[in-house]
């Protein structure tokens, strides 16, 4: 099959990323084919050479609006100023209204305000209650006790109750209800009701991710319009009529175009002030950004790359936050070449993070250590030394590991064969592939060899990353608000994509994740932290920062990224202008 | 002319079947699979239950089968994306389509057909050169380029149109909401097919006036317009309307692209999504409408030869 060439995209992104030579950059602007101004304006920001087009638009559009519209004027201010109000939102997809068994990301935005936990995050990530009142935990980890909050009911007005919540969560380990949770809560040995307001969970073992894990994406599902059938049969509730104990319930449903909310008048906490929330599906992002511009959007999130089209514009405020992920380069521990931990770390030398953080992310990104990033402040190792840029002191250790320069400066090890690989990425996230270039010349730089290929993110990890046929690709983790890393990093786990092992990490990760006191798992983790410097499971490029694009109307949003910030809708409010 | 009907009939289906074998041969050979199953979070526990609930993990050919069983049944099965009948999802979005193809189909004729009758009777004069330019301009210009142009003129600097979506969401009904959410893209989608249209009738229409019988009817005494309509015009539209025809399966690749653009809530944006994510009963239930529309437009453009031209005999 003809594939695009690498080549191709690789001049093109040169020419947008900052560190890039600017070489490449003067050669291309201005001369730009049809198919790659395709490929740029589908996934890019508007490109800068528009900018000339735009200045002349004003007048295009006068002369033009005369004749398809017949002066047809609306006045905007009007439409902006209700009382309450009414925030707008995009979603890339329809969403399927049923937090356990939709985990994408359409689906898990309106999610989060329909079907709120027992449990939810504040802004430093930490759970506190909301559907519960309180909790206790059993000394020896194996029972937690859940106080639930009196007086909650369900959008149709039927009571909340500790039925539910056992309901959900054996709704949740039941894999033929088609729950895509279960691999989350599999230490739940079973769920037991003490009474209509008490709800206790038993584990297999200590599991204390728990707490987190609760106010993520495991909001609490309706008894009394669910039971009897897989959850994924639920087509009516799923698709137009969900029911939810959240503050906001959902009106209307106009497929592949919005989703209405409003305000739950019987909510149990402080009343929503906003009267509705729309989300509207908006799939592309420079749609969004245009929605944004024209004022029929609220809030939206960007890609480094789209920031120009937002900065300096009236109204709009651009907000950072520090999310849970880490995008890494996950060097395939099976091939000979990444069996050594000095090679890995080497690597991990000579790549220079920063100036991908600055060129690339535009400043947008935190510098990694180990894995856990930024955003866990209670376990982030910050006193810890990050890998440091030296790509001159990497020769002694490749030497060391039998790699040795030669013809053309290329390493070579004792039989001749170059130091080659292939880096998988998946097409099409202008951000990533950038940072892929910039891992190729920073290693070229060394005299490794990196052959870029992008595929479709699901052929990506199905057909290589799953099966282990890579020897490196440029991926990430969106994780929970907390520490354990057990499923990544724990060897023999299924999603240890690049088959780490390193006996005291698989120690330090098995008790990370079954003990409760916070001071001690500090310590765990941040022993963890050392550990990954000295052996790195995989090569971190950076820990990002959510971009949100936002209405300077809107208040009360808490600084967290969109997912987590949703669990506290009932604060929003629009400012009236 | 029954058995004109019985055998385009029989063509069409088996047209259809070769459509939809290859297209289910296509989207199972394609890489990656079904976007569910590309969580790498997914545990292989997890991942057998899903591939096993969906029915993909069986060889393709029983698949194939169990669709095609399925389908002469009249069930296209559920949807993967949406977890529900793959009917109700298509049904769902199809009437936005159709009202924006339609209307854009209609601009198309309603426009390209006169400037192009006008052009026709003064090749080279100043209408024929400015409307020749601006066909040019329009078939080369990408509809997506042009949609967010659009977009940022009308929407984002005059703000005088919506910037997407079919109706102001979470609104009230309201007919001139409607419309100003459909000027931008229904323009927009009619922009290449008019120019194409244009051109061709253009082309058609100068040819056909300087044929004898056109000459003979001005040396008759027929008024000039209706020579143009009723002599020169008459003849044009033969090819034109192949030309029409041909704009249904543009029309629906356009409206993909420009419901895109537009966050218009249509089926093409559906089909996009469905390929994406490897929705295959979603993908083949696409298929089988959009081929039976296209289908259906090429004898219904058949029956229009006949009506226009008596030298055209169906049964011939």
């Amino acid at each position: 099959m003809p594939r695009p060439t690498w080549r191709l995209s690789g001049r093109l992104s040169g020419r947008l990323s900052g560190r890039l030579s600017g070489r490449l950059s003067g050669r291309l602007s201005g001369r730009l084919a049809w198919r790659d101004s395709l490929r740029l304006a589908w996934h890019l920001p508007w490109p800068p050479q528009w900018n000339t087009a735009r200045r002349h638009l004003p007048a295009l559009a006068v002369l033009l609006l005369a004749a398809a519209c017949g002066g047809e004027q609306q006045d905007k201010s009007s439409t902006e100023a209700a009382a309450g109000g009414t925030l707008r939102i995009p979603l890339i997809n329809d969403p399927i209204f049923d937090p356990v068994i939709a985990n994408d990301l359409g689906s898990i935005l309106p999610n989060k305000l329909i079907f709120p936990g027992l449990v939810r995050p504040d802004e430093q990530l930490r759970p506190v209650p909301d559907l519960a009142e309180s909790w206790t935990v059993s000394d020896d980890g194996l029972h937690a006790t859940f106080k639930l909050r009196a007086g909650v009911t369900w959008h149709d007005g039927a009571p909340f109750s500790a039925e539910d919540v056992k309901f959900t969560f054996d709704q949740v380990l039941d894999l033929a209800s088609g729950s895509r949770l279960r691999s989350d809560f599999a230490a739940i040995e079973r769920v037991v009701v003490n009474d209509s307001l008490t709800v206790t969970f038993d584990f297999h073992a200590p599991f204390a991710p728990f707490l987190t894990l609760l106010g993520y994406n495991a909001g609490i599902i309706p008894k009394h319009l669910l039971q009897g059938a897989p959850l994924t049969d639920a087509t009516d509730f799923n698709r137009r009529q969900p029911v939810g104990t959240g503050p906001f319930m959902v009106t209307d449903v106009t497929p592949g175009a919005s989703v209405t909310l409003a305000r739950y008048p019987r909510y149990h906490g402080p009343a929503p002030k906003l009267d509705r929330i729309v989300f509207k599906v908006v799939p592309d992002l420079n749609a969004q950004v245009a929605q944004l511009r024209a004022g029929e959007l609220d809030i939206i999130t960007l890609e480094p790359g789209n920031l120009a089209s937002v900065q300096g514009v009236p109204g709009v405020v651009v907000l950072q936050v520090p999310v849970v992920q880490h995008y890494y380069v996950g060097l395939n521990v099976q091939r000979p070449a990444f069996r050594s931990a000095a090679v890995r770390r080497a690597l991990g030398m000579a790549v220079n993070r920063q100036a991908i953080i600055d060129g690339v992310l535009r400043g947008y990104a935190d510098l990694p250590r180990g894995t856990i990033p930024v955003a866990l402040a209670d376990y982030y190792a910050a006193d810890l030394a990050p890998t440091p840029y030296a790509p001159d002191s990497t020769l002694a250790i490749l030497a060391q590991a039998g790699w040795h320069r030669g013809e053309g400066g290329l390493l070579r090890d004792a039989s001749g064969a170059p130091f080659a690989f292939e880096l998988l990425l998946d097409k099409g996230n202008p951000t990533r592939e950038q940072a892929a270039l910039s891992v190729q010349q920073d290693l070229r730089r060394i005299g490794i060899t990196v052959t870029l290929r992008t595929m479709e993110f699901a052929a990506l990890v199905r057909d290589r990353v799953l099966p282990g046929t890579f020897d490196a690709t440029l991926i990430w983790w969106t994780t929970p608000p907390d520490p354990d890393q057990y499923a990544f990093y724990h060897t023999g786990q299924d999603n240890n994509n690049v088959r780490w092992s390193n006996p005291v990490a698989d120690s330090l990760l098995a008790l990370g994740r079954a003990t409760l006191d916070v001071k001690r798992r500090q310590a765990i983790y941040h022993e963890f932290q050392r550990i990954e410097l000295a052996d790195p499971p995989v090569m971190v490029l950076f820990y990002p920062r959510e971009i949100q694009a936002v209405s300077s109307r809107l208040v009360g949003f808490p600084a967290l990224g969109i997912r987590d910030a949703l669990r506290h809708s009932e604060r929003f409010a629009l400012r009236v202008r | 002319m029954a058995g004109f009907l019985l055998r385009r009939l029989g063509h069409a289906f088996l047209v259809m079947l070769v459509v939809c074998t290859v297209t289910f041969g296509i989207v199972h050979a394609a890489p990656g699979g079904p976007s569910l199953l590309a969580d790498p979070k997914l545990s292989i526990a997890e991942r057998a239950a899903i591939a096993e609930r969906l029915g993909i993990d069986r060889p393709v050919p029983e698949q194939y089968v169990r669709w095609l069983v399925r389908v002469a049944r009249g069930d296209l099965g559920h949807s993967f994306l949406y977890e529900t009948s793959t009917v109700s999802t298509i049904m769902a979005r199809l009437p936005a389509t159709l009202l924006l193809a339609g209307t854009a189909l209609l601009l198309t004729i309603v426009v390209a057909v006169p400037v192009a009758a006008r052009c026709a009777d003064r090749p080279g004069g100043w209408l024929d050169r400015i409307a020749s330019a601006v066909a040019l301009g329009a078939i080369s210009v990408p509809v997506f380029w042009l949609g967010i142009l659009a977009i940022l003129a009308f929407a984002v600097h005059a703000g005088v149109l919506p910037a997407g979506g079919s109706a102001t969401a979470g609104g009230d009904f309201s007919l001139l909401d409607r419309l100003r959410h459909l000027v931008l893209p229904a323009i927009v989608l009619a922009s290449a097919g008019t120019a194409e249209l244009f051109r061709y009738t253009r082309e058609s229409a100068a040819i056909q006036r300087t044929r004898p019988f056109v000459r003979t009817a001005r040396a008759k005494g027929v008024p000039e317009s209706a020579v143009r309509w009723r002599h020169a015009m008459r003849n044009a539209y033969i090819p034109v309307v192949t030309v029409i025809g041909l704009q249904l399966p543009r029309l629906v690749g356009g409206a993909a692209i420009t419901e895109t653009v537009f966050s218009w809530p249509g089926m093409g944006r559906l089909g996009i999504e469905a390929a994406l994510a490897r929705d295959y009963p979603l993908i083949m239930g696409i298929t089988l409408l959009v081929s039976v529309g296209v289908l259906l437009a090429s004898l219904l453009v058949d029956l229009a030869y006949v009506a226009l031209d008596p030298r055209v005999r169906p049964d011939a």
